[in-house]
């Protein structure tokens, strides 16, 4: 990479398929591959600014409604799709491409450096970084080969592989390697980091997602028609909705009633009563805030919830036109919520409401209601009222969140001089000009799910974690090679000369010195001369 | 030397791995443009799929086995498939909110009441309202056949099994041995539905 950089920055003269080559190799290179990582997490910043139709297409429908000048234009450069935009797109398949290209021919060369053998001897093993010498005494009869042999068999002992090498000669020596699980942990980790790639494409090409709000008492079947939300993979197929069902039996939060954190939410709790498939038998499970519920491949998370007060609304005709529980969505912690009730059904004017659901409404100086806890100490609905065409009766799709007033009469409101409905619990409203009344029956409250399919997860914890294991094996084992090699001094002693050197940093290459002139002083203790001792430093011939 | 001793300083696999992880997080999917992502992309909070008005039709030698599902209709009749032999059925997935719902009502209406010689049963299955909502609703629009009340999703997860309804309306024809002869996903148009009837019928 980098010393061949010198020559690749000069395509002046190149032809084009030089320019190919040279283009090929500045984007498989590893210092490309870390800018575009970079470019993609400075890419991926917008993905949190702005509100994602993936996480949560209504809010982004609003946000461009209440930006109506600049919206546009941001949706036009995708900065509300920005994981799946034509850029990111960019940016990661290109990360795809020099990351393959960059670890395919480098596994191959790890491949090599984990089957290699020890190399040659150099000439000069005083020039090592950790270099020493031994000499054994004339009359120990050992010979250079036999002292080749012994120091062999220690740093096998020890983990190295070795290869003797001039056997024949006056000066044979023993070449030695260790920390080729180094190589492999390092073959590990780019190999798998290709298994996350495949496994992140499969994951966005065969899975999907979806969102569902129930409420207690109700049910969810995996069926399309069952979700509020449904976002496809790619290559999305029908086939793939594992035909679970789930209710929800009851839901239960618990707020922190102590001083400090006082209505903080402590503890998410779902009792679910789940089926694997229609002939299963009913489990009953319990569904916590990152504690999904799984069936197969799919898994079934918590990500919301909220309060859905029971309505009864009655209509101009004294007949009930709707009755059930309406969520309402949560505005801030203390779970004060906004609320649209829609009865279609009403006759002879179709009914809508708009207001706010308060878990405990508490009146403040100048007689305005707010909501001081999270739990339902005192519930009240304040609704403003109104009658017309709700929209719903063109076959056009309407936000059951939000009310459009543009074809409705209001009936009255917080600013009609006889005010809105406030409604506690169990009581009923009679709307002005014999339209009809409301009642709030009780409270419910309701979880919002997050159902995901990912084939891709299994793979893509697999891969990760052989990946963190083989980053693990490179950083922490050292790669270090060790020479030894034998002579007969013109006195007739046998000159022992070892040398070590370590690929990389090494902060234990000296220690090691030690330690392997240690051993094999210990090895020839009986026969070595008392005054020589493994020297580590300065011994240069 | 640049393949023997590779400089790499220990960030860079971190950096590498980091690009793995963040690519979990960032791509779990890619962009489509078929009608459902396009649905989940609009952001209407409608709360339910809707369907593009695709109709089915299946040849006799191509339906799948007669279907098997059990119910009861808001007034407390149990309905149950084995009763549907002999007959033509038409199934028909709703609730009262749901807006294209509301415009297929009278022509389901009608329909029911034209093919009523011919023995064809028509069964609304709600998913979602309760007996009091429904029966606005059936009243609002004067239907006179029954629903049953889906609320708990068995009805849907038994259909899973031949031909899984997509999107709310649905509406399904069963031959006289049950088994499913014709779909439509969405609103179904009256011309549509009641070519897919008379085919039904004119089996034998």
């Amino acid at each position: 990479m980098a010393p061949d950089s010198q020559t690749e920055t000069q395509p002046g003269s190149l032809n084009a398929t030089e320019m190919l080559q040279w283009a090929w190799r500045q984007l498989t290179s590893m210092r490309t591959a870390v800018q575009l990582l970079l470019l993609l997490a400075v890419a991926a910043v917008p993905g949190s600014l702005f509100p994602q139709r993936r996480a949560n297409p209504a809010v982004v429908t609003q946000y461009l409604e209440d930006n109506p000048d600049i919206g546009p234009w941001m949706d036009r450069f995708q900065l509300f799709d920005v994981y799946s935009s034509a850029w990111f797109s960019a940016i990661y398949l290109l990360l795809f491409i020099s990351l393959i290209g960059c670890v395919i021919p480098r596994a191959g060369v790890y491949w090599k450096h984990m089957r290699a053998r020890p190399p040659r001897t150099p000439r000069r093993l005083s020039r090592m970084p950790e270099h020493g010498t031994l000499s054994l005494p004339a009359q120990t009869a050992m010979t250079p080969a036999s002292a080749v042999e012994d120091a062999s068999g220690l740093l096998r002992r020890r983990g190295y592989r070795v290869q003797v090498q001039d056997e024949d000669t006056d000066t044979p020596s023993v070449a030695a390697e260790r920390g080729y699980l180094k190589e492999a942990g390092n073959l590990l980790f780019h190999v798998s980091l290709i298994g996350v790639l495949i496994s992140v494409a499969v994951g966005g090409l065969f899975g999907y997602r979806g969102q569902k709000l129930i409420i207690e008492g109700e049910s969810f079947t995996n069926t399309e028609i069952s979700y509020d939300f449904f976002f496809p993979g790619t290559n999305y197929d029908t086939d793939w909705l594992a035909p679970f069902s789930l209710t929800l039996n009851d839901f239960d939060v618990s707020f922190d009633r102590s001083e400090t954190n006082y209505g903080n939410p402590v503890d998410f709790t779902a009792a679910m009563t789940t089926r694997e498939n229609p002939e299963a038998a009913d489990r009953i499970e319990t569904l916590r805030v990152n504690e999904p519920i799984g069936f197969g491949g799919t898994n079934v998370y918590l990500i919301g919830n909220g309060y859905a007060p029971m309505i009864t609304v009655r209509d101009g005709n004294g007949n009930i036109a709707l009755q059930g529980p309406v969520p309402a969505l949560p505005q801030d912690p203390t779970y004060n919520s906004s609320i649209v009730i829609k009865a279609p059904d009403a006759q002879p004017d179709q009914l809508g409401f708009v207001g706010f659901f308060l878990p405990t409404a508490v009146v403040d100086d100048n007689g305005v209601a707010f909501g001081s806890d999270p739990d339902p100490f005192n519930p009240q609905l304040n609704l403003n009222s109104y009658y017309g065409d709700l929209g719903l009766d063109d076959g056009t799709p309407v936000n059951v969140y939000q009310l459009d007033t543009t074809s409705l009469t209001q009936l009255n409101g917080r600013n009609t001089p006889d005010g809105g409905i406030t409604l506690g619990a169990y009581q009923t409203y009679d709307l002005p000009e014999g339209k009809g009344s409301i009642t709030f029956d009780g409270l419910k409250r309701y979880v919002a799910l997050d159902i995901v399919y990912d084939p891709g997860k299994t793979g893509a914890l697999i891969s990760t974690s052989l990946a963190l294991t083989g980053l693990i094996l490179t950083l922490t084992i050292s790669r270090r090679r060790v020479w030894v090699r034998a002579s007969t001094h013109d006195d007739g002693r046998t000159l022992i000369e070892y040398g070590l050197l370590a690929r990389g940093k090494d902060q234990g290459l000296s220690k090691e010195a030690l330690s392997i002139g240690a051993a094999l002083a210990a090895q020839w203790s009986n026969t070595l001369h008392p005054a020589n001792q493994p020297q580590q430093e300065g011994s240069k011939q | 030397m640049p393949h023997r001793f590779p400089p790499r300083s220990a960030g860079t696999p971190l950096k590498s791995l980091a690009a793995g992880l963040t690519l979990i997080v960032g791509l779990s999917g890619c962009a489509t443009s078929d009608a459902l992502a396009e649905q989940a992309n609009a952001g209407d909070n409608k709360n339910y799929i809707a369907g593009d008005g695709s109709v089915t039709e299946y040849a006799p030698e191509s339906r799948s086995e007669p279907v098997d599902l059990r119910g009861t209709t808001y007034d407390g009749t149990v309905v149950d498939s084995a009763d549907f032999t002999g007959q033509v059925t038409v199934l028909n997935i709703w609730y009262a909110a749901c807006a294209p719902c509301r415009v297929e009502a009278p022509d389901l209406q009608a329909l029911s009441e034209k093919h009523q010689q011919s023995g064809v049963q028509f069964i609304g299955v709600n998913i979602r309202d309760g007996a009091a909502t429904a029966a606005a609703f059936e009243r609002t629009f004067g239907i006179t056949y029954p629903s049953i009340d889906d609320t708990d999703g068995a009805v849907l997860l038994a259909m899973t099994e031949y031909v899984p309804p997509q999107a709310v309306p649905s509406t399904l024809i069963l031959d006289r041995q049950g088994r499913v002869a014709g779909r439509i996903i969405g609103l179904a148009e009256k011309s549509t539905l009641n070519a897919l009837i008379t085919d039904a019928v004119a089996e034998q």
